[in-house]
């Protein structure tokens, strides 16, 4: 079971380092996040925090970008080309094969933000700000953030079409930064129907903004671990559940 | 005391309905079919294009789900991951991670075939060999040709040593030498004991190599067993080949014949038996004319399966 969902990872962390849209978007982080350089002297007196701010923030989009672009047709994919029938004629169960898609990408969005990690440490170094490891616990929570959205980039892959997949994907991404909104929505609209609609969307969406801890590293406010810790169990069993229905649909599919 | 042999492949009232259009318009792909493939033979599966072959073969391979009736595979349900084991598949017109080398494909399809990875290795350069590879190994299967990427599809048929082996189509793309080739593999299979099934249009293939064939058309099995059951021995018709009649002996021969094609001096005439042929030559001896050729036909694979198709048709 592990060799098989292992070779089909490692298989999937293939195709996407030998895939440009990779390698273009990890080329254009490391531009955005060095162009602090040039902007820097316009932030008087902020240079630091200007610097740090914008290279979590590209961390983060570009990864997104990553998991959306490529995680959105990770699966459909191998339907369209047929690659998944030599996937499926060998001992492969579908649960495996779908689990062995998302670590691949996880792997490749790992592999990615420890790049631009790097890469932002190293700026950081050239333009002589001190670069404290409290950041790192932004890029931390990141990491938590893309496993959900991955598991949701690998859901709408096994069934709707690459491009469909990608803008709903991105369109989870982005309700689910306002989620707060929502429950204020709930609350204070006097339409019932309103209130319904936004409490369920409230409910059953992913809380992206709990992860967004950018503001508090960069400006070396305390951060209360609990809440770290809860957002992080709540990563795990938000992604298990989106893996769950992912596998659901994939096992009942013709091809 | 002898063991109860399974069928390697047994359907029962196989059927299978497409729905498309908002479940409006409905497609019998396949109607109950009925078919046991024993084990160690090499069974053609032939029918047009559009027949339900490929319909067939995705049940068997688990990618598919019958509407009503009921496939086994050695003994299995298809999507048992046990039966995936002992088998192996070529998909028709096939096509691999372009990404790849066919070498880190077939390391690939081995490490999912469950083969030890110590052997992972010999396995890949072994077929690599058989399937006449070995040139291109290291090159990413992106700038393959049909026939290249035909030949790596069945390497990675092969490479968990299958006791059955579904070849969807797979002579297409491959020029004539590499027909030989696949017919060696194929046969060389059964001499190892294993069950080969493959589908095809091509009437010459099957000819050449199946032990028996099953004709499938529009959907329905329409006949199973040898060859020689299916193509009768009995001789069809003759064709007599006349030079040098000419008028009322032209008109006469006409009329014995079943049908008849005049070339400038020659008469071409096909008739039914021998009663008819002797009709023939005695008109032949009064006109002083000659028979040049005497050939008896009998029924060809072509012969049947143009005359299926059109029943087909006309119902």
């Amino acid at each position: 079971m592990f060799g098989r969902i292992s070779g089909i990872a490692v298989n999937t962390f293939r195709e996407s380092i030998r895939d440009k849209v990779l390698v273009t978007l990890l080329v254009f982080a490391v531009l955005v996040m060095g162009s602090a350089r040039v902007i820097q002297p316009l932030a008087l007196g902020e240079e630091s925090k200007v610097v740090k701010d914008l290279g979590l923030s590209a961390i983060t989009l570009f990864c997104v970008l990553i998991a959306i672009l490529v995680g959105g047709r990770i699966v459909y994919k191998e339907v369209e080309k047929r690659t998944i029938y030599i996937m499926l004629s060998k001992p492969v169960r579908r649960w495996e094969f779908v689990l062995g898609k998302y670590a691949g990408l996880m792997a490749v969005l790992l592999v990615s933000l420890l790049f631009m990690t790097v890469a932002f440490y190293a700026i950081m170094f050239i333009v002589k700000i001190d670069a404290p490891a409290y950041l790192l616990l932004a890029v931390m929570m990141t990491f938590f953030e893309l496993a959900i959205l991955t598991a949701v980039a690998v859901l709408f892959s096994t069934f709707v079409t690459p491009i469909a997949g990608a803008v709903f994907t991105f369109a989870v991404y982005f309700v689910g930064q306002l989620t707060r909104d929502l429950k204020l929505l709930a609350a204070m609209s006097p339409s019932p129907v309103v209130k319904i609609v936004s409490q369920v969307l409230y409910y059953v969406l992913p809380n992206f903004s709990n992860f967004n801890v950018r503001g508090e590293v960069v400006s070396n406010a305390l951060l209360d671990p609990n809440a770290l810790v809860f957002s992080i169990l709540y990563a795990a069993v938000y992604t298990a559940t989106l893996l769950l229905i992912s596998v659901a649909v994939f096992s009942r599919k013709e091809f | 005391m002898a063991a109860v042999v399974e069928p390697v492949i047994r359907t029962a009232r196989l059927t299978k309905v497409y729905h498309s259009g908002f479940r409006i318009r409905r497609v019998r792909a396949l109607t109950d079919v009925n078919l046991d493939v024993e084990k160690s033979e090499i069974f053609g599966f032939l029918g047009p294009n559009g027949a339900g072959k490929t319909t067939f073969i995705k049940i068997l391979m688990g990618l598919s789900e019958p509407t009503s009736g009921a496939a086994y595979v050695l003994g299995r349900a298809p999507r048992d991951a046990r039966v995936k084991a002992r088998m192996g598949f070529l998909p028709e017109s096939p096509y691999f991670y372009e990404y790849l080398t066919a070498a880190e494909f077939l390391r690939l399809a081995a490490r999912l075939a469950g083969v030890p990875a110590g052997e992972a290795q010999g396995r890949t350069n072994g077929l690599l060999r058989l399937v006449g590879m070995e040139h291109a190994a290291s090159q990413q299967m992106r700038g393959y040709s049909r026939g290249m990427l035909q030949r790596i599809g069945i390497a990675q048929a092969l490479v968990g040593d299958p006791e059955l082996v579904v070849l969807d189509e797979p002579m297409g793309g491959l020029d004539p030498v590499g027909r030989k080739e696949f017919r060696d593999i194929i046969v060389n299979l059964r001499e190892r004991g294993k069950t080969v099934f493959f589908s095809t249009h091509i009437l010459a293939d099957v000819e050449m190599i199946c032990d028996r064939v099953g004709v499938i058309i529009g959907g329905r099995l329409v006949d199973v067993g040898r060859l020689s059951e299916i193509l009768s021995e009995d001789v069809e018709s003759i064709e007599v080949t006349v030079k040098g009649a000419s008028g009322k002996f032209r008109k006469a021969l006409e009329r014995v014949a079943q049908r008849s094609i005049e070339s400038g001096d020659l008469l071409l005439l096909t008739v039914r038996g021998d009663e008819d042929v002797d009709k023939v030559a005695a008109i032949v001896r009064e006109a002083g004319a000659r028979i040049q050729a005497l050939v008896p036909r009998k029924k060809t694979l072509e012969d049947y399966f143009m005359a299926h198709v059109a029943k087909a048709r006309e119902a």
